[in-house]
């Protein structure tokens, strides 16, 4: 079983996630998610702000939450022009989701992380969708749900990524042997 | 971190499903405020203009590496390209001073039958900087916006017809929902015979339809279909669509068809906004308005 230690250890301790790390790689994220992509591959590009939201609240849930979810969420949708509100709801849904099973998540390995994160990353594309359909919009783009698909894939390299930047251990070896 | 995660930190902050219903209430009623009730444009221009400049930033490293590239082009290349561009001038040039003989006569043949002339437009040329990430509708931005003038209604064309008409108007740019849009429709008339209908967009980038057809009404594969300009939006005459194929009557008493779109909807980078000369303008303001209200 994985009894989390009493204090931070190692690396947690010598570099702890702060604010400044937090709010400067979420706006990183947010920047890749303005570039300009190609027509063709557009669809395909995972919601790099919603990664990196559930990575900041599996590591440091008390620097991350719903507030922060929600005001991201409202960047994006002034971002891609939609209705108010609608990734807004679907950030706050993920993060609420990612913050009941933190505990677990945070005790797993990449791989395992992965395969819990993934209905996640999907069902925010997928209510993203329905959401727009319910107030209104006829005609939904279903080619869309892949971006769910390929934040999943793409999850263990972000996650190692950021790992290595923010120079924390990665989850697994939190645990003590 | 010894502590559950969610766990309030003091007795009067709020438990993590309070909070998260709180939130989703927040939401649902924004979003039903932005769908029902168009009150947040404000708002929304205000982030837009915080996020815009950043965007255009962000765009600004692609378009060096870019233009890097496109300085090592081979000197042949360029004269090969050179030699095509001039041929070119002298054929358009041609086909101007044929349009202007054509525009002169215009004007002679409808003062001779004394119609009130249309109401001019002033061309505004601009770019098309960033296709929408909404997968739910055709739209598009261009780098016009309110401080050039632009006002939400105004219909927007390329050299080979209508594309579409601005929906959303923001401080430097502004946001044009194609024709091909589910929700956009076009009152059109056709060149043949004159009969009036109204052609509406599928939500795919080479198609319309003109959904509820007389059965009997006379539309052939290969019409050609112009705007007839009863709806104060669009101007007359502007081409439209081909008739590609006429669906016979199935189930209902209507029949449907298919049309192709003339204006490069969705394939060239420069558009022209048509900007009602000043005494049209308020009307068209005014028309815009009510059917952008209308039309989702």
């Amino acid at each position: 079983m994985n009894i989390p230690p009493l204090l931070p250890q190692g690396a947690e301790l010598t570099h702890p996630p702060t604010r400044a790390k937090v709010y400067i790689s979420l706006l990183l994220a947010f920047s890749l998610t303005l570039l300009p992509w190609m027509e063709q591959i557009r669809w395909l590009v995972p919601d790099f702000t919603l990664m990196l939201l559930l990575y900041w609240n599996i590591r440091a849930p008390r620097l991350a939450g719903i507030g922060m979810a929600f005001s991201l969420g409202l960047l994006t949708d002034v971002a891609r022009g939609v209705l108010f509100g609608l990734n807004a709801l679907a950030y706050c849904a993920a993060t609420f989701i990612v913050l009941l099973v933190q505990r677990r998540l945070e005790g797993f390995d990449t791989p395992r992380q992965t395969l819990q994160l993934s209905p996640i990353l999907l069902g925010k594309e997928a209510l993203v969708l329905t959401l727009g359909l319910m107030m209104g919009r006829a005609d939904a783009d279903w080619r869309w749900l892949a971006a769910g698909l390929t934040a999943a894939l793409l999850w263990p390299a972000l996650a190692w990524l950021v790992d290595r930047i923010t120079q924390q251990e990665p989850a697994s070896r939190q645990t003590p042997l | 971190m010894s502590r559950a995660p969610h766990a309030p930190l003091f007795v009067r902050e709020m438990g993590l499903p309070a909070r998260f219903g709180l939130y989703v209430l927040v939401c649902l009623l924004l979003l039903a405020m932005d769908a029902r009730y168009f009150a947040l444009s404000g708002v929304r221009a205000g982030i837009n203009a915080v996020i815009h400049p950043t965007q255009m930033a962000l765009a600004k490293p692609w378009e060096w590496l870019y233009g890097v590239g496109r300085f090592f082009v081979s000197h042949g290349e360029l004269a090969a390209e050179n030699q095509r561009l001039k041929y070119q001038h002298e054929l358009l040039a041609a086909g101007l001073s044929d349009r202007a003989a054509i525009k002169a006569e215009n004007t002679q043949l409808r003062a001779l039958m004394e119609l009130p002339a249309r109401e001019g437009f002033t061309m505004v040329p601009s770019e098309i900087i960033e296709t929408s990430t909404d997968p739910f509708s055709r739209k598009i931005i261009i780098n016009r916006g309110e401080r050039h003038g632009i006002a939400a209604g105004w219909p927007v064309v390329d050299a080979n017809g209508l594309v579409g008409q601005v929906t959303r108007v923001y401080p430097w740019s502004s946001e044009v929902s194609l024709l091909t849009d589910r929700s956009q429709g076009a009152p059109v008339q056709n060149m043949r015979n004159g009969l009036r209908i109204i052609i509406f967009g599928q939500g795919s980038d080479n198609r319309l339809e003109v959904r509820f057809l007389d059965m009997h009404a006379d539309l052939q594969p290969g019409d050609l279909l112009y705007t007839s300009g009863i709806d104060g939006i669009y101007p007359a005459g502007v081409p439209v669509a081909r008739v590609i194929k006429i669906e016979p009557p199935h189930h209902t008493p209507f029949a449907r068809a298919l049309c192709q779109p003339l204006g490069g909807v969705g394939r060239y980078r420069h558009i022209a906004v048509m900007k009602p000369d000043r005494s049209a303008a308020a009307v068209t303001r005014q028309l815009g308005t009510a059917s952008n209200k209308k039309s989702p």
